[in-house]
């Protein structure tokens, strides 16, 4: 079930964990590589996002595989992805995503999840609206709470 | 001490609601066992082997009064009446209700207090000098730092699932008291030539199975740069810090496979991009933290020797207390004093309601309502007046809270070991409690002099037994308890790790041997010289002959001899009479 920018959307995608890129198909960076038109690209959230940059810059979307969901790695691979490198397609986490992690997700620049069910699915709505500030600069919010007026009120 | 804005207070009660949703959803099966464990963990609660633990965490081990107090309270209402002081410096409830777990942290939260990031892999409590703001050898108060660091680090987004728990310390003094030399990252703050703040970085350091001393990889840097270096740091092991291998997941795992060389250059090559970037400290900042940590309104009072000199000589008890547990104050007149809670019989670190309601009581009568918790599980009232430290230790003595013993043989820091966690292969506190019955005479221990004994009942370290003086590690071989012994560690600014003596002992024979350990050194040592000194001068082979006799002149037989001795000694003695 996905979560896109805070909704439950049918997929337009078809993520294969194998196989040849082509439209419609999230597909392994080396297949997309070979043929993006139209295609989407996921990788391992422990790859070193500077090997593939500049081209992935190019995809609609790139879904970040994380393989269990207290693997911080997809965390960083997202942050560098949207706020050193500027992608501005869809940033999807997909994997062993937890519901309630979600929020971390979104905070280092992504927009879409793929969750379990459509119960988990709501459960992740719910979290990302839950914590209504945070301290640190991220993808949410471009500066820290102590560089924001009224924060020492 | 620092207040909370009224964004600090938001993101509490916000994150109290957030986990009593999560408990919720827990209870009714839509959180699995293994997600709610990581969920639980970033809010301190850990499941033990008789019941949960909570973590409250102790900012940097300040905590006021009315906190104090507030932790008393909830001890009653939802505990057994007493908490235990962590070598974190944070204070742990050893009985509460998962299914009360979110009112208490309403509860704390009603006080400024919470236990987030208290355990899971992720920026743990910062922690620092116990006697940081008032101590007499303070180059840079380090506690606004501290509290800069913990905003920074709460929930931050990219660095809340690490490979592995995260420790970060901060000393501002001379006499390092924070242990910086073993943690993930220690922080030393000194002053330049202008007098501006600069931060040195000793990163990798740790115990646990493979102590290592930290390596320094930046020195100097200025004050704006503390939280982007930082972050370049925990961006770099968040990456490529082995998350395959729990064991090998801290980072000064990483440091030593790359290099600290290699580990200092990508550092810098991340800093590159985040140098002057967003989380760069304005000064404005720095001095609004600041001014929390202002000096309370002290009395101009003057020192107090012939009163002090006086007091002492009419009573030896009181005498060898200040000796001991009484340190100098930067304002004259005033004195810092430690609360013991080593008393044998009792687990090190223990304190009850009734005590914690005390020393709430007595830090606003002889002070400004502050209290510290040591590393070494100790409570610390930062500001008394000297001439109020007799009507003190006379309170103290009778609380319980006023043995003479800090720093010495019986002043031992000692994990919750096997009667309570988990993890351990064996218990520590009843090696604790057999080690100060058998040297319970105060005069032979402050013969002894400075002597850390450190106990951990697994190589997991919370005893931090890596850096005793004298380190004791509980093994367990083929389901029996046994224990190693180490000598010469030390966590001070000349951090070391001690040296294994050699084959490990039953429980039983724990205090004779740390006996013979003592007399060799009572024997070497030079008029005045503490036991740290004797032990690096001689090294570690008189005591591994005291200690392993050899029986047929070689030495190489030695090992498989002892190996033997002790298994047989420990079946044929019994068990120490706690343990039994």
């Amino acid at each position: 079930m996905l979560v896109r920018d805070g909704r439950i959307v049918a997929d337009p995608w078809t993520l294969v964990e194998d196989g040849p890129a082509r439209p419609g198909v999230i597909a392994p960076f080396d297949a997309w590589k070979r043929s993006p038109q139209g295609a989407g690209v996921w990788v391992d959230g422990d790859r070193d996002v500077e090997e593939l940059v500049p081209e992935i810059l190019e995809a609609p979307v790139v879904a970040v595989r994380f393989p269990a969901y207290a693997d911080g790695r997809g965390l960083t691979f997202g942050a560098l992805l949207r706020g050193r490198y500027g992608f501005r397609g869809e940033l999807r986490a997909w994997g062993d995503v937890l519901a309630d992690l979600t929020e971390y997700m979104h905070r280092c620049g992504f927009n879409a999840y793929q969750l379990p069910d459509r119960r988990q699915a709501e459960v992740a709505i719910a979290c990302m609206a839950r914590m209504s500030d945070h301290y640190q600069a991220s993808a949410t919010e471009p500066l820290p709470a102590f560089r924001r007026e009224a924060f020492a009120t | 001490m620092y207040q909370y804005s009224a964004f600090d207070r938001r993101f509490v009660e916000e994150r109290v609601e957030q986990y009593r949703d999560q408990t919720r959803r827990f209870l009714n099966g839509d959180i699995s066992d293994d997600a709610f464990q990581q969920l639980r963990l970033r809010n301190g609660l850990y499941i033990q082997r008789l019941a949960p633990m909570l973590r409250i965490a102790v900012p940097y081990g300040i905590l006021s009064a009315t906190q104090l107090r507030a932790i008393a309270a909830i001890t009653r209402d939802y505990d057994r009446g007493y908490g235990h002081l962590s070598t974190r410096q944070n204070m742990q409830i050893n009985w509460p209700e998962l299914t009360d777990v979110p009112d208490i942290l309403a509860r704390l939260a009603e006080v400024e207090m919470h236990c987030i990031q208290t355990s899971g892999s992720c920026i743990r409590n910062v922690t620092t000098d116990q006697f940081a703001g008032v101590a007499g050898d303070e180059i840079v108060d380090a506690r606004p730092y501290c509290e800069i660091i913990r905003q920074w680090s709460t929930y931050h987004p990219e660095f809340d699932w690490l490979p592995r728990k995260f420790k970060i310390a901060v000393n501002g003094a001379e006499s390092d008291r924070a242990a910086t030399h073993v943690h993930d990252i220690g922080i030393r703050v000194r002053r330049g030539d202008d007098g501006a703040p600069l931060f040195d970085f000793l990163v990798g350091g740790g115990l646990g199975r493979t102590p290592v001393i930290g390596s320094l990889i930046r020195q100097g840097l200025p004050e704006k740069h503390l939280l982007s270096y930082l972050e370049a740091i925990l961006r770099v092991y968040n990456r490529y810090g082995r998350r395959d291998n729990k064991y090998k997941a801290r980072i000064k795992i990483l440091v030593r496979a790359m290099t600290p060389e290699t580990f200092r250059e990508r550092v810098d090559a991340e800093w590159a991009h985040l140098k002057d970037g967003p989380s760069t400290l304005p000064d404005a900042e720095v001095s609004r933290i600041r001014a929390c940590f202002a000096p309370p309104e002290y009395d101009d009072l003057v020192d107090e020797p012939a009163l002090l000199a006086r007091q002492r000589l009419q009573n030896p008890a009181f005498n060898t207390w200040m000796r001991h547990n009484v340190a100098p104050h930067k304002r004259s007149g005033y004195a810092i004093v430690t609360l013991s809670t080593k008393v044998t019989g009792v687990p090190p670190g223990d304190v009850t309601d009734e005590q914690m309601d005390a020393v709430a009581d007595w830090s606003e009568r002889f002070g400004f309502g502050e209290v510290r918790i040591s590393h070494e599980q100790n409570l610390v009232l930062p500001d008394v007046a000297q001439r109020d430290l007799r009507t003190l230790f006379d309170l103290a003595s009778a609380a319980m809270l006023g043995q003479a013993n800090a720093g010495l043989l019986t002043d031992m820091i000692c994990c919750p070991g096997g009667d309570y966690c988990a993890l351990a292969n064996a218990k520590s506190i009843p090696v604790a409690e057999a080690i100060q019955r058998r040297f319970d005479d105060y005069d032979y221990l402050h013969d002894l002099g400075p002597l850390d004994i450190n106990i951990s009942g697994c190589m997991n370290a919370c005893g931090h037994h890596h850096v005793g003086h004298i380190g004791i590690l509980g093994v367990d071989k083929r389901g029996e308890e046994f224990y190693q012994i180490s000598v010469g560690g030390n966590q001070a600014e000349d951090a070391s790790l001690g040296q294994i003596l050699g084959p490990s002992f039953g429980r039983a024979d724990v205090p004779g041997v740390i006996e013979k350990i003592l007399d060799v050194y009572l024997e070497r040592r030079f008029e005045g010289e503490p036991f740290l000194h004797t032990a690096r001068r001689i090294g570690i082979e008189p005591f591994k002959e005291r200690v392993y006799p050899a029986t047929d002149g070689r030495p190489g037989s030695r090992p498989k001899v002892a190996a033997q001795v002790p298994t047989q000694d420990a079946e044929r003695r019994p068990r120490s009479a706690r343990a039994g």
